[in-house]
Protein backbone atom coordinates (compact mmCIF):
# COMPACT_ATOMS: atom_id res chain seq x y z
CA UNK A 1 0.00 0.00 0.00
CA UNK A 2 2.81 2.33 1.07
CA UNK A 3 4.79 1.88 -2.39
CA UNK A 4 1.21 2.18 -4.28
CA UNK A 5 1.20 5.84 -2.31
CA UNK A 6 4.86 6.75 -2.94
CA UNK A 7 4.10 6.13 -6.72
CA UNK A 8 0.78 8.50 -7.09
CA UNK A 9 2.76 10.93 -4.98
CA UNK A 10 5.90 10.72 -7.19
CA UNK A 11 3.76 11.06 -10.39
CA UNK A 12 1.72 13.88 -9.34
CA UNK A 13 4.89 15.52 -8.48
CA UNK A 14 6.77 14.65 -11.66
CA UNK A 15 4.03 15.85 -13.35
CA UNK A 16 3.72 19.26 -12.14
CA UNK A 17 7.51 19.51 -11.69
CA UNK A 18 7.71 19.01 -15.68
CA UNK A 19 4.80 21.50 -16.41
CA UNK A 20 6.98 23.82 -14.16
CA UNK A 21 9.73 23.34 -16.61
CA UNK A 22 7.58 24.84 -19.06
CA UNK A 23 8.22 28.47 -19.54
CA UNK A 24 5.14 30.16 -19.19
CA UNK A 25 4.48 32.35 -22.37
CA UNK A 26 4.44 36.25 -21.11
CA UNK A 27 2.76 37.66 -24.20
CA UNK A 28 -0.20 36.96 -25.88
CA UNK A 29 -2.59 39.02 -28.33
CA UNK A 30 -6.06 37.78 -28.93
CA UNK A 31 -9.40 38.35 -30.37
CA UNK A 32 -10.62 42.00 -28.75
CA UNK A 33 -14.33 41.12 -29.64
CA UNK A 34 -16.79 40.79 -31.86
CA UNK A 35 -15.66 42.86 -35.15
CA UNK A 36 -18.02 45.45 -36.80
CA UNK A 37 -18.68 46.59 -40.39
CA UNK A 38 -20.43 49.71 -41.94
CA UNK A 39 -21.21 50.97 -45.47
CA UNK A 40 -21.06 47.50 -46.68
CA UNK A 41 -22.74 46.28 -49.99
CA UNK A 42 -22.90 42.51 -49.85
CA UNK A 43 -19.65 42.64 -47.16
CA UNK A 44 -19.44 41.21 -44.17
CA UNK A 45 -16.50 39.95 -41.38
CA UNK A 46 -16.32 37.44 -39.07
CA UNK A 47 -14.55 36.96 -35.70
CA UNK A 48 -14.40 35.51 -32.30
CA UNK A 49 -16.77 37.95 -30.07
CA UNK A 50 -14.83 36.37 -26.45
CA UNK A 51 -11.36 37.80 -25.88
CA UNK A 52 -10.41 33.82 -25.01
CA UNK A 53 -10.09 33.00 -28.75
CA UNK A 54 -7.47 33.42 -30.86
CA UNK A 55 -7.46 36.67 -33.26
CA UNK A 56 -9.44 35.38 -36.70
CA UNK A 57 -10.59 37.89 -38.56
CA UNK A 58 -12.06 37.24 -41.58
CA UNK A 59 -13.14 40.77 -43.73
CA UNK A 60 -15.65 41.09 -47.10
CA UNK A 61 -15.54 44.56 -47.68
CA UNK A 62 -18.07 43.37 -50.43
CA UNK A 63 -18.85 45.69 -53.69
CA UNK A 64 -16.61 48.72 -53.57
CA UNK A 65 -16.93 49.71 -57.52
CA UNK A 66 -19.65 53.04 -57.13
CA UNK A 67 -22.51 50.50 -57.14
CA UNK A 68 -22.08 51.15 -53.24
CA UNK A 69 -23.25 54.36 -52.87
CA UNK A 70 -21.99 54.48 -49.42
CA UNK A 71 -19.37 57.24 -48.50
CA UNK A 72 -17.07 54.87 -47.55
CA UNK A 73 -16.99 51.34 -45.74
CA UNK A 74 -15.44 50.73 -42.06
CA UNK A 75 -14.37 47.86 -40.44
CA UNK A 76 -13.42 47.77 -37.02
CA UNK A 77 -11.30 44.81 -35.10
CA UNK A 78 -11.21 44.45 -31.70
CA UNK A 79 -7.89 42.99 -30.48
CA UNK A 80 -6.93 41.90 -26.94
CA UNK A 81 -2.98 42.00 -25.43
CA UNK A 82 -1.79 40.37 -22.27
CA UNK A 83 1.99 40.56 -21.10
CA UNK A 84 3.88 40.18 -18.35
CA UNK A 85 6.80 42.94 -19.78
CA UNK A 86 7.02 45.27 -21.55
CA UNK A 87 5.71 44.73 -25.26
CA UNK A 88 4.98 45.99 -28.53
CA UNK A 89 2.77 44.81 -31.34
CA UNK A 90 3.93 44.97 -34.82
CA UNK A 91 1.92 44.86 -38.11
CA UNK A 92 2.61 43.46 -41.53
CA UNK A 93 0.52 42.79 -44.70
CA UNK A 94 0.87 40.55 -47.58
CA UNK A 95 -1.40 40.45 -50.68
CA UNK A 96 -3.17 43.86 -52.02
CA UNK A 97 -0.93 44.39 -54.66
CA UNK A 98 -2.44 44.85 -58.48
CA UNK A 99 -0.10 46.10 -61.52
CA UNK A 100 -3.29 48.39 -62.36
CA UNK A 101 -2.84 51.35 -60.77
CA UNK A 102 -6.71 51.91 -61.38
CA UNK A 103 -7.33 48.99 -59.21
CA UNK A 104 -7.53 48.78 -55.56
CA UNK A 105 -4.19 49.35 -54.27
CA UNK A 106 -2.62 49.10 -50.88
CA UNK A 107 -2.70 53.10 -50.15
CA UNK A 108 -7.09 52.75 -50.76
CA UNK A 109 -7.41 50.70 -47.45
CA UNK A 110 -6.95 53.06 -44.32
CA UNK A 111 -5.18 51.37 -41.17
CA UNK A 112 -5.70 53.06 -37.86
CA UNK A 113 -5.47 52.18 -34.33
CA UNK A 114 -7.66 53.68 -31.39
CA UNK A 115 -9.66 53.39 -28.47
CA UNK A 116 -6.87 51.84 -25.89
CA UNK A 117 -8.77 50.82 -23.01
CA UNK A 118 -8.41 48.40 -20.03
CA UNK A 119 -9.90 44.54 -19.63
CA UNK A 120 -10.73 43.90 -16.54
CA UNK A 121 -9.61 44.25 -12.94
CA UNK A 122 -5.99 42.55 -13.48
CA UNK A 123 -4.87 44.63 -16.30
CA UNK A 124 -1.56 46.17 -14.96
CA UNK A 125 -1.28 50.12 -14.10
CA UNK A 126 1.93 50.86 -14.66
CA UNK A 127 2.85 54.49 -13.62
CA UNK A 128 6.14 55.33 -15.03
CA UNK A 129 6.01 54.36 -18.77
CA UNK A 130 2.99 55.26 -21.19
CA UNK A 131 1.05 53.00 -23.91
CA UNK A 132 2.36 54.43 -27.43
CA UNK A 133 -0.18 54.33 -30.27
CA UNK A 134 2.88 54.93 -32.89
CA UNK A 135 2.19 57.60 -35.86
CA UNK A 136 1.28 57.46 -38.56
CA UNK A 137 -1.62 54.89 -36.96
CA UNK A 138 -2.81 56.76 -34.27
CA UNK A 139 -5.69 57.84 -36.47
CA UNK A 140 -9.23 56.91 -37.01
CA UNK A 141 -9.38 56.58 -40.68
CA UNK A 142 -12.89 57.02 -41.12
CA UNK A 143 -12.58 60.84 -39.96
CA UNK A 144 -9.36 61.62 -41.54
CA UNK A 145 -10.13 60.43 -45.42
CA UNK A 146 -9.19 63.53 -47.61
CA UNK A 147 -9.46 63.59 -51.68
CA UNK A 148 -6.15 63.86 -53.10
CA UNK A 149 -5.36 66.26 -56.77
CA UNK A 150 -5.65 63.08 -58.56
CA UNK A 151 -9.29 62.91 -57.16
CA UNK A 152 -8.62 59.32 -55.09
CA UNK A 153 -9.39 59.20 -52.07
CA UNK A 154 -6.48 58.87 -49.38
CA UNK A 155 -5.65 58.64 -45.55
CA UNK A 156 -3.11 59.60 -42.89
CA UNK A 157 -1.86 56.32 -42.65
CA UNK A 158 -2.84 52.96 -44.72
CA UNK A 159 -1.94 49.52 -45.18
CA UNK A 160 0.98 50.45 -47.50
CA UNK A 161 2.35 51.67 -44.60
CA UNK A 162 3.00 48.04 -42.85
CA UNK A 163 4.77 46.49 -46.13
CA UNK A 164 6.80 45.22 -43.42
CA UNK A 165 6.67 44.49 -39.62
CA UNK A 166 5.99 47.94 -38.25
CA UNK A 167 5.59 48.74 -34.29
CA UNK A 168 2.20 50.38 -33.86
CA UNK A 169 1.82 49.86 -30.52
CA UNK A 170 4.27 49.89 -27.27
CA UNK A 171 4.22 49.96 -23.51
CA UNK A 172 5.05 48.59 -19.90
CA UNK A 173 3.64 45.22 -19.01
CA UNK A 174 0.12 44.87 -19.85
CA UNK A 175 -1.00 42.40 -16.63
CA UNK A 176 -0.99 41.48 -13.45
CA UNK A 177 0.35 38.06 -12.59
CA UNK A 178 1.12 36.17 -16.31
CA UNK A 179 0.16 36.62 -19.40
CA UNK A 180 -2.44 33.48 -19.11
CA UNK A 181 -4.98 34.16 -21.14
CA UNK A 182 -8.37 35.68 -19.19
CA UNK A 183 -11.28 37.83 -19.76
CA UNK A 184 -9.90 40.32 -17.28
CA UNK A 185 -5.80 40.56 -17.27
CA UNK A 186 -4.70 42.96 -20.55
CA UNK A 187 -5.79 46.19 -22.64
CA UNK A 188 -7.73 45.91 -25.91
CA UNK A 189 -7.61 48.53 -28.93
CA UNK A 190 -9.61 48.92 -31.95
CA UNK A 191 -8.22 48.31 -35.30
CA UNK A 192 -9.83 50.06 -38.15
CA UNK A 193 -9.87 49.86 -41.94
CA UNK A 194 -11.79 51.40 -44.23
CA UNK A 195 -12.07 51.77 -48.32
CA UNK A 196 -13.99 54.57 -50.23
CA UNK A 197 -16.46 53.27 -53.17
CA UNK A 198 -14.51 54.21 -56.23
CA UNK A 199 -14.27 54.00 -59.77
CA UNK A 200 -11.37 51.06 -59.39
CA UNK A 201 -10.61 49.10 -62.10
CA UNK A 202 -12.76 45.56 -61.85
CA UNK A 203 -11.64 42.75 -60.21
CA UNK A 204 -10.83 41.07 -56.56
CA UNK A 205 -8.65 42.26 -54.25
CA UNK A 206 -7.42 40.11 -50.82
CA UNK A 207 -4.85 40.95 -48.24
CA UNK A 208 -3.65 39.54 -45.17
CA UNK A 209 -2.51 41.42 -42.12
CA UNK A 210 -0.61 40.00 -39.41
CA UNK A 211 -0.49 41.44 -35.84
CA UNK A 212 2.21 40.23 -33.61
CA UNK A 213 3.18 41.00 -29.85
CA UNK A 214 6.56 40.80 -28.65
CA UNK A 215 9.28 41.84 -26.41
CA UNK A 216 9.30 45.56 -26.42
CA UNK A 217 11.47 48.78 -26.50
CA UNK A 218 12.26 49.28 -22.41
CA UNK A 219 9.44 50.88 -20.43
CA UNK A 220 9.43 50.44 -16.90
CA UNK A 221 6.33 49.70 -14.98
CA UNK B 1 -5.38 8.89 5.74
CA UNK B 2 -3.85 7.04 2.57
CA UNK B 3 -7.69 7.72 0.78
CA UNK B 4 -7.40 11.73 1.82
CA UNK B 5 -4.05 12.11 0.56
CA UNK B 6 -5.15 10.06 -2.57
CA UNK B 7 -8.09 12.93 -3.22
CA UNK B 8 -5.67 15.57 -2.42
CA UNK B 9 -3.16 14.16 -5.34
CA UNK B 10 -5.58 13.47 -7.55
CA UNK B 11 -7.22 17.02 -7.03
CA UNK B 12 -3.45 18.04 -7.99
CA UNK B 13 -3.13 16.52 -11.12
CA UNK B 14 -6.93 17.72 -12.11
CA UNK B 15 -5.99 21.16 -11.46
CA UNK B 16 -2.66 20.54 -13.08
CA UNK B 17 -4.88 19.09 -16.11
CA UNK B 18 -7.05 22.40 -15.74
CA UNK B 19 -4.32 24.91 -16.07
CA UNK B 20 -2.72 23.56 -19.26
CA UNK B 21 -6.17 23.47 -21.01
CA UNK B 22 -6.85 27.38 -20.21
CA UNK B 23 -3.48 28.33 -20.63
CA UNK B 24 -3.48 28.53 -25.04
CA UNK B 25 -1.78 31.78 -25.69
CA UNK B 26 -0.41 32.69 -28.98
CA UNK B 27 1.79 36.10 -29.84
CA UNK B 28 0.82 36.26 -33.46
CA UNK B 29 -3.17 37.32 -34.64
CA UNK B 30 -4.41 37.48 -38.33
CA UNK B 31 -6.92 39.40 -40.25
CA UNK B 32 -7.93 38.58 -44.09
CA UNK B 33 -9.38 41.40 -46.15
CA UNK B 34 -10.74 40.79 -49.51
CA UNK B 35 -12.81 43.33 -51.59
CA UNK B 36 -14.89 43.17 -55.32
CA UNK B 37 -14.68 45.57 -57.62
CA UNK B 38 -17.32 45.15 -60.29
CA UNK B 39 -18.08 46.57 -63.87
CA UNK B 40 -19.56 50.07 -63.41
CA UNK B 41 -21.24 52.14 -66.11
CA UNK B 42 -24.00 55.36 -66.05
CA UNK B 43 -25.51 57.47 -68.11
CA UNK B 44 -26.89 60.88 -67.55
CA UNK B 45 -27.61 64.13 -69.07
CA UNK B 46 -24.62 66.32 -69.59
CA UNK B 47 -26.58 69.54 -68.91
CA UNK B 48 -28.82 71.59 -71.02
CA UNK B 49 -30.53 70.95 -74.37
CA UNK B 50 -29.80 73.35 -76.49
CA UNK B 51 -32.78 73.60 -79.94
CA UNK B 52 -32.51 75.56 -83.30
CA UNK B 53 -33.95 76.31 -86.43
CA UNK B 54 -37.66 75.75 -84.32
CA UNK B 55 -40.43 77.27 -85.35
CA UNK B 56 -43.27 76.27 -82.31
CA UNK B 57 -41.76 73.83 -80.15
CA UNK B 58 -39.33 74.20 -77.80
CA UNK B 59 -37.23 71.84 -74.55
CA UNK B 60 -40.55 70.76 -73.29
CA UNK B 61 -37.81 68.59 -70.09
CA UNK B 62 -34.61 69.97 -70.50
CA UNK B 63 -31.74 67.98 -69.00
CA UNK B 64 -30.18 68.70 -65.90
CA UNK B 65 -26.54 67.46 -65.69
CA UNK B 66 -25.69 64.94 -63.60
CA UNK B 67 -29.33 63.79 -63.23
CA UNK B 68 -30.95 61.12 -65.31
CA UNK B 69 -31.10 61.65 -68.76
CA UNK B 70 -35.09 61.85 -69.29
CA UNK B 71 -35.35 64.95 -71.73
CA UNK B 72 -38.78 66.16 -74.42
CA UNK B 73 -38.22 68.15 -77.12
CA UNK B 74 -40.74 69.16 -79.32
CA UNK B 75 -38.96 70.24 -82.61
CA UNK B 76 -42.36 72.46 -83.34
CA UNK B 77 -43.23 72.59 -87.31
CA UNK B 78 -41.05 70.91 -89.60
CA UNK B 79 -43.14 71.64 -92.58
CA UNK B 80 -41.66 74.12 -95.37
CA UNK B 81 -43.42 77.16 -93.38
CA UNK B 82 -40.28 76.60 -91.66
CA UNK B 83 -37.38 78.47 -93.69
CA UNK B 84 -34.82 76.99 -91.42
CA UNK B 85 -32.22 74.97 -93.36
CA UNK B 86 -32.74 72.24 -90.03
CA UNK B 87 -34.23 71.75 -87.04
CA UNK B 88 -32.12 70.59 -84.26
CA UNK B 89 -31.53 69.68 -80.88
CA UNK B 90 -28.47 69.07 -79.13
CA UNK B 91 -28.89 66.84 -76.02
CA UNK B 92 -25.65 66.58 -73.47
CA UNK B 93 -24.81 62.96 -72.56
CA UNK B 94 -22.45 62.08 -69.84
CA UNK B 95 -21.11 58.82 -68.97
CA UNK B 96 -19.47 57.65 -66.26
CA UNK B 97 -17.45 53.94 -65.69
CA UNK B 98 -14.41 52.02 -64.24
CA UNK B 99 -14.48 49.80 -67.11
CA UNK B 100 -14.53 49.90 -71.61
CA UNK B 101 -17.89 51.05 -72.74
CA UNK B 102 -20.69 50.79 -75.43
CA UNK B 103 -23.10 53.08 -75.54
CA UNK B 104 -25.87 51.79 -77.84
CA UNK B 105 -29.31 53.95 -79.50
CA UNK B 106 -32.56 52.50 -80.39
CA UNK B 107 -35.14 54.73 -81.97
CA UNK B 108 -38.46 54.24 -82.92
CA UNK B 109 -40.20 56.72 -85.36
CA UNK B 110 -44.39 57.07 -85.78
CA UNK B 111 -46.04 59.48 -87.61
CA UNK B 112 -49.65 59.66 -88.11
CA UNK B 113 -49.42 60.24 -91.45
CA UNK B 114 -49.74 56.79 -93.86
CA UNK B 115 -48.30 57.97 -97.24
CA UNK B 116 -44.51 57.31 -98.15
CA UNK B 117 -44.65 61.16 -97.82
CA UNK B 118 -44.60 61.01 -93.92
CA UNK B 119 -41.96 61.55 -91.50
CA UNK B 120 -40.11 58.18 -91.27
CA UNK B 121 -37.09 56.94 -89.18
CA UNK B 122 -34.27 58.14 -92.10
CA UNK B 123 -35.81 61.55 -92.00
CA UNK B 124 -34.22 62.05 -88.79
CA UNK B 125 -31.03 62.76 -88.57
CA UNK B 126 -28.61 61.35 -85.94
CA UNK B 127 -25.18 62.28 -84.78
CA UNK B 128 -22.42 62.63 -82.01
CA UNK B 129 -20.53 65.89 -81.69
CA UNK B 130 -17.09 65.95 -79.77
CA UNK B 131 -16.51 63.69 -77.53
CA UNK B 132 -14.97 65.36 -74.31
CA UNK B 133 -13.02 64.12 -71.41
CA UNK B 134 -11.93 66.43 -69.42
CA UNK B 135 -11.77 66.98 -65.48
CA UNK B 136 -10.07 65.90 -62.37
CA UNK B 137 -9.94 61.97 -62.29
CA UNK B 138 -10.54 61.54 -65.55
CA UNK B 139 -9.51 59.26 -68.33
CA UNK B 140 -8.27 61.92 -70.60
CA UNK B 141 -5.83 59.40 -72.48
CA UNK B 142 -9.09 57.02 -73.24
CA UNK B 143 -9.50 56.63 -77.03
CA UNK B 144 -13.13 56.26 -78.28
CA UNK B 145 -14.86 55.47 -81.85
CA UNK B 146 -17.76 57.38 -82.78
CA UNK B 147 -20.19 55.03 -84.88
CA UNK B 148 -22.14 57.91 -86.28
CA UNK B 149 -20.63 60.89 -88.95
CA UNK B 150 -20.93 63.58 -86.69
CA UNK B 151 -23.17 66.09 -86.99
CA UNK B 152 -26.08 65.19 -89.39
CA UNK B 153 -26.74 68.94 -90.64
CA UNK B 154 -22.92 68.69 -91.39
CA UNK B 155 -23.29 69.49 -95.51
CA UNK B 156 -21.08 66.02 -95.64
CA UNK B 157 -23.84 64.12 -94.00
CA UNK B 158 -26.84 64.38 -96.35
CA UNK B 159 -27.78 65.97 -100.06
CA UNK B 160 -31.28 66.49 -102.08
CA UNK B 161 -31.89 63.13 -103.63
CA UNK B 162 -31.43 63.89 -107.06
CA UNK B 163 -34.17 61.70 -108.57
CA UNK B 164 -36.73 62.35 -105.87
CA UNK B 165 -35.72 65.42 -104.71
CA UNK B 166 -36.11 64.67 -100.76
CA UNK B 167 -33.46 65.88 -98.79
CA UNK B 168 -31.52 62.42 -97.37
CA UNK B 169 -29.00 62.15 -94.52
CA UNK B 170 -26.90 60.04 -96.56
CA UNK B 171 -23.26 59.07 -94.83
CA UNK B 172 -23.24 55.86 -92.56
CA UNK B 173 -25.07 56.24 -88.94
CA UNK B 174 -26.67 59.59 -89.85
CA UNK B 175 -30.07 59.07 -89.15
CA UNK B 176 -32.65 56.99 -86.69
CA UNK B 177 -33.17 54.20 -89.44
CA UNK B 178 -29.82 52.98 -88.82
CA UNK B 179 -30.70 52.74 -84.95
CA UNK B 180 -34.38 50.99 -85.45
CA UNK B 181 -32.39 48.30 -83.23
CA UNK B 182 -29.71 48.49 -80.81
CA UNK B 183 -26.92 49.85 -82.23
CA UNK B 184 -23.45 50.73 -80.92
CA UNK B 185 -23.10 54.53 -81.51
CA UNK B 186 -20.20 55.05 -79.49
CA UNK B 187 -17.57 53.11 -77.70
CA UNK B 188 -14.44 53.63 -75.63
CA UNK B 189 -11.94 53.07 -72.65
CA UNK B 190 -12.60 53.36 -69.23
CA UNK B 191 -13.89 56.80 -68.51
CA UNK B 192 -12.96 57.47 -64.89
CA UNK B 193 -9.82 56.90 -63.29
CA UNK B 194 -10.20 55.46 -59.31
CA UNK B 195 -11.91 58.57 -58.09
CA UNK B 196 -15.14 58.12 -55.34
CA UNK B 197 -18.63 58.48 -56.95
CA UNK B 198 -18.86 62.18 -55.18
CA UNK B 199 -16.82 63.49 -58.16
CA UNK B 200 -19.11 64.46 -60.75
CA UNK B 201 -16.95 64.18 -63.79
CA UNK B 202 -17.27 61.82 -66.75
CA UNK B 203 -17.09 61.84 -70.73
CA UNK B 204 -19.30 64.44 -71.90
CA UNK B 205 -20.87 64.36 -75.84
CA UNK B 206 -23.66 65.77 -77.36
CA UNK B 207 -26.42 63.54 -78.86
CA UNK B 208 -27.45 65.45 -81.89
CA UNK B 209 -30.83 64.76 -83.74
CA UNK B 210 -32.08 67.11 -86.65
CA UNK B 211 -35.04 67.32 -89.05
CA UNK B 212 -35.25 69.05 -92.73
CA UNK B 213 -38.15 70.95 -93.54
CA UNK B 214 -39.66 69.46 -96.01
CA UNK B 215 -43.17 69.01 -98.04
CA UNK B 216 -44.02 66.06 -95.75
CA UNK B 217 -47.19 64.70 -95.15
CA UNK B 218 -49.46 66.50 -92.73
CA UNK B 219 -49.52 65.07 -89.43
CA UNK B 220 -47.73 64.54 -86.23
CA UNK B 221 -44.38 62.44 -85.47
CA UNK B 222 -43.22 61.00 -82.06
CA UNK B 223 -39.66 60.40 -82.09
CA UNK B 224 -38.33 58.14 -78.90
CA UNK B 225 -34.99 57.69 -78.57
CA UNK B 226 -32.88 54.94 -75.53
CA UNK B 227 -29.65 54.99 -75.14
CA UNK B 228 -27.94 52.16 -72.94
CA UNK B 229 -24.50 51.87 -71.58
CA UNK B 230 -22.78 49.35 -70.74
CA UNK B 231 -19.80 47.27 -70.30
CA UNK B 232 -19.09 43.80 -72.06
Amino acid sequence: MRSKFGILILNCLAFVGGVGTVPAQALDISSGGTPTITGALNGSVTGSSSVLNDLVVAINFGEISPANTSSLVKVVVPIAVRSNRAYRVTASVSGATNANLQAVQRTDIGFGVNNFRVMGSRARNCARSNHIIYNPFNNNPANSVTINANGRATYPSTINNIVSPTMILSGPRLSQGNAQRRTDNGYIFDVIFTIMPQFYADGITSAVITFTISDGPNAPC
Amino acid sequence: MLKMITIAAKAVFVTVIMVVATSAQSTTGTVNMSGTVSKFVEINSGGAVTLSGNSGGGVTTDGTANNPLAVVVNLGELGPSNTSSFVSASVPLKLRSNAAYVLSLLATVSSSGTTANRIVASDVGFGLGSVTRTGVGVNSTGSDTDGTSGDPTLAANGAVNATTGRFEFTAPGSNLGAFSSSTTALNGAFVLNAVPRSNTNGLTVPAIFAVKPQFYEVGSTTVTATFTVTAP
